[in-house]
């Protein structure tokens, strides 16, 4: 059976413009000031890390709250629900591959995806997506992420990934195996 | 079936067995066809960065597929974590760690103080608890007669645990740098699990043996002390009851 597995935010959906253009609220049950909400907020959109060692941060609280609210207003691409469909037509076995902390997202991510129609098979947590891939005989990830980009052939994986700015600064290399699109319906082609 | 894997069933009696987190290194699509075969549902599968361990939760367990996965779990080719009901639980647990993000940050002296204070003061409850090495930190469990509801559970974990924080404060020790959590957590019963007794460090193969008053035992010691604690220390409700009012009247 043919397998392929498909990343979810900023892939199948519009979620980095999600979380750059809400207005996210303060909330005083964050028992964080508002300088610090403001200073988290601005870490969390510029995917920057705490840089502190401690595990009883509030950042860690307050970025699960800003990603379980942009997870449920993102916007699925027209042509990623079109996709997916045809390979559910077209018998594949769909295998969503997220970063997403399924634990705390589990049924939001479900919901979201039966809300836009989009099939799948299974739904996996992997850091390394490339790894997944490779240990579970997996040719094909359609995935937005620097490091599938970069590292595709490393792991003997074909990479898709939606063409985003971040693809094309100077000093971002592109494995061989990696191609960029525009639109799903050229993904379809090359499988 | 086999003796270990009886006492676990009879020790987590009181918790779900419909769905499960396995740890294991099994994976692929005729792994995940076969453990589906009789209705079992993948909720998700994750594969974690350390020595390609994977984990996976699963719902709509039978009692076949739940007995399977704890002769596997015994004989250490799996790790079995086990959730909460969402209403009410005849047990309860406290996860203390040191408050780090890395496992080979260095060891502190708190923790250990921390557990046997804690252990102290449910131990005067008529709470004795079973302490189980975990990683870098501990799971405290407490087994309940009877089901008791998850915020009286918690309430009375917080008010405990507070307790035993104020004592190691009282000793000139940081407690900040600890770390706890409390199980069933009413916000989070149906998402987060955990370990079981009988676990191993699924890379380098180290059973979780309990911390006694007197030290860490060793593996057959520790399950001889788990069947002592299945048999004699199951806390009874009204004991339980004195217990809460007592912590909740000085707290």
């Amino acid at each position: 059976m043919n397998t392929i597995a498909i990343d979810i935010d900023d892939t199948l959906n519009n979620y980095s413009e999600i979380l750059h253009t809400t207005n996210f609220a303060f909330d005083e049950n964050y028992n964080i000031s508002r300088d610090t909400f403001d200073r988290y907020l601005e870490m969390i959109k510029n995917e920057k890390a705490d840089r502190g060692d401690l595990l009883s941060a509030g950042f860690s609280f307050l970025r699960q709250k800003i990603n379980g609210e942009c997870y449920q207003s993102a916007v699925a691409r027209p042509d990623a629900v079109e996709f997916m469909q045809w390979l559910r037509r077209k018998g594949w076995r769909i295998v969503i591959c997220t970063h997403r902390d399924l634990r705390r997202t589990e049924e939001i991510t479900r919901k979201w995806m039966r809300d836009n129609r989009i099939p799948f098979d299974y739904l996996f947590i992997a850091v390394d997506k490339l790894k997944f891939c490779k240990k579970w005989g997996i040719d094909y990830l359609v995935d937005d992420h620097l490091f599938s980009v970069r590292f595709a052939d490393q792991y003997g994986v074909e990479v898709f990934f939606p063409t985003m700015a971040k693809h094309e600064g100077e000093g971002v290399r592109h494995s061989s195996l990696a191609r960029g699109f525009t639109s799903f319906n050229e993904v379809r082609l090359w499988i | 079936m086999d003796i270990k894997a009886e006492w676990i069933k009879n020790f987590y009696s009181g918790l779900p067995r419909d769905r499960i987190k396995l740890e294991t290194f099994g994976h692929g699509f005729d792994f995940l066809e076969k453990m589906s075969a009789d209705g079992m549902a993948l909720d998700y599968g994750e594969l974690v960065l350390c020595k390609d361990l994977h984990k996976y939760k699963f719902s709509n367990v039978p009692e076949h597929g739940f007995d399977d996965m704890l002769l596997s779990h015994v004989h250490k080719q799996s790790n079995v974590c086990l959730y909460f009901h969402e209403n009410a639980n005849s047990l309860f647990a406290f996860n203390l760690d040191k408050d780090h993000k890395f496992d080979d940050a260095p060891d502190i002296p708190e923790l250990t103080v921390a557990v046997n204070l804690l252990r102290g003061i449910l131990s005067s409850l008529g709470c004795e608890p079973m302490v189980i090495a975990s990683g870098k930190g501990y799971h405290i469990w407490c087994r309940l007669g009877s089901p008791e509801r998850n915020d009286h559970l918690y309430d009375f974990m917080v008010r405990t645990m507070a307790k035993a924080l104020h004592q190691l404060h009282i000793r000139g020790l940081d407690h900040a740098r600890i770390f706890t959590r409390f199980y069933p957590d009413p916000r989070t019963v149906n998402k987060i699990s955990l370990r079981i007794f009988g676990s191993c460090h699924m890379s380098s193969g180290l059973f979780s043996g309990i911390l006694a008053e007197n030290g860490l035992l060793g593996e057959e010691t520790s399950w001889r002390a788990f069947e002592e604690h299945l048999k004699r220390k199951t806390i009874d409700e009204p004991v339980f009851q004195a217990a809460y009012k007592s912590i909740t009247a000085s707290s």
